[in-house]
């Protein structure tokens, strides 16, 4: 990605193609910002910063596919968002543990209370594990696009991926008392 | 295969990013191993968990504030608009004539509190104080906040289910916002009793992607703000006033 001032200014074709290209992805980057933020108000920021980004890096785009590109923007911003406002590991580790708090086992009779289980379990997961849970099962991307997104070797994925999902795993059984294989009774 | 190579590619089969032989080799490898099968089962199951998660679709807002970012650096390259700086424009805009004296006898500053109430109503997590698309519900819960009786209607079989109503302010007097949707969008009603003058057709303008009408019918001022297509808006005022013509 070039630097800012690199950028030439958009003409209106470039626009078109950005609007015809990037835009329709902006359902997709907002999803994954609201798992990186895991707030919907922060993420609506991140989406928007994103994209005025994306339109910047446009024109060293070369016609990849454009959904891994444009989350590859989303993290980055994400990243350096953080840095700017000189946010540290420790409170977000803080913030994963009240995450994890969550809504109470007992009621997890009904499907709106297991998605609210799957859902608080997933966000109480570690960032680096938790993103690559969200690209590969809901942004639903090969290992060689998430390796893209995260800048990271194929095989770093691939652990990453088995360590998220043992984490996961370990988090839900944890919220509904269930007995440690399977979970196929949830 | 042994179980550990066949333990090892669970994931990958599931991911479907094993090759057609080696899925061969490890359905061949499952017959013959309950362990890893159980394995298959499991992540499956949390794969089929975490799909099944609700997906929100980016806001309608955070769509007009890309749009209207993406018109800005059209025209100029460096200015970063936000939230005050669309509604600035939109009231700058509208205070040109849009809920101007000649039709309703009122001045034209309500139009940034119309405004104002629109962004609140689209830009909140709950953008109604009464949450319900029965209309026996949301008109009772106004008696006592405002000092008239507003006509509610649900307009679902138009298209325009009701999302329920809250409270404004127009001119330091309560008012009463009805909020409806249409489709993934939303629309705010603000509507007080008009103080003279027979029904007028509604007058419609677009302005930055946003659909403003104001019309009196029945007795009471409309002020509807949405971020539809005026098309849209005009549907919606001929079913609301469908309604209020229908009785009460």
């Amino acid at each position: 990605m070039g630097r800012m001032s690199d950028a030439p200014k958009p003409d209106g074709r470039t626009l078109e193609r950005f609007r015809a290209t990037v835009l329709p992805h902006l359902d997709s980057a907002y999803g994954f910002a609201r798992w990186l933020t895991r707030d919907p108000v922060v993420a609506q920021d991140l989406a928007q910063e994103s994209l005025l980004r994306a339109l910047r890096y446009f024109h060293a785009f070369r016609g990849e596919e454009a959904r891994p590109w444009l989350l590859r923007i989303v993290r980055n911003t994400w990243a350096d968002l953080r840095v700017r406002q000189g946010a540290e590991p420790l409170p977000l580790e803080a913030a994963e543990n009240r995450a994890a708090g969550g809504p109470d086992p007992e009621q997890t009779a009904l499907a709106s209370d297991r998605r609210r289980h799957v859902a608080a379990a997933l966000a109480a997961l570690p960032v680096e594990v938790r993103e690559v849970l969200v690209l590969r099962e809901l942004e639903d991307l090969s290992y060689k696009q998430i390796a893209a997104v995260l800048d990271l070797p194929i095989g770093t994925v691939m652990s990453r991926l088995a360590r998220a999902r043992e984490k996961l795993a370990a988090e839900l059984q944890g919220r509904l008392g269930r007995r440690d294989h399977g979970l196929s009774d949830l | 295969m042994d179980c550990r190579t066949c333990e090892a590619m669970v994931d990958a089969y599931v991911d479907g990013e094993l090759s057609a032989r080696d899925s061969a080799a490890f359905e061949a490898a499952l017959a013959t191993c309950p362990d890893c099968r159980r394995r298959l089962e499991a992540a499956r199951d949390l794969s089929s968990l975490l799909r099944g998660l609700p997906i929100d679709p980016a806001p309608d807002l955070l769509r007009a504030r890309i749009e209207r970012d993406l018109r800005a650096i059209a025209g100029r390259p460096r200015e970063r608009l936000r939230w005050a700086a669309i509604a600035a424009g939109l009231i700058l805009a509208l205070g040109l004539g849009w809920l101007g004296g000649a039709l309703t006898g009122q001045g034209g500053r309500h139009t940034d509190e119309v405004i104002a109430g629109y962004l609140r109503v689209a830009m909140a997590e709950t953008p109604v104080d009464v949450a319900s698309s029965d209309r026996h519900t949301v008109k009772p819960w106004f008696a006592g906040r405002v000092d008239y009786a507003p006509p509610v209607h649900d307009l679902t079989a138009e298209g325009f289910p009701l999302l329920g109503g809250r409270l404004d302010f127009v001119d330091g007097r309560k008012v009463a916002v009805l909020v409806y949707r249409r489709n993934q969008h939303r629309l705010a009603l603000t509507l007080w009793p008009a103080e003279a003058g027979g029904n007028t057709s509604p007058d419609i303008v677009e302005r930055d992607g946003f659909a403003l009408a104001r019309w009196r019918h029945g007795g009471f001022e409309m002020r509807a703000v949405s971020d539809l297509a005026p098309g849209e808006m005009g549907a919606f005022a001929k079913a609301l006033d469908k309604a209020l013509d229908a009785g009460g």
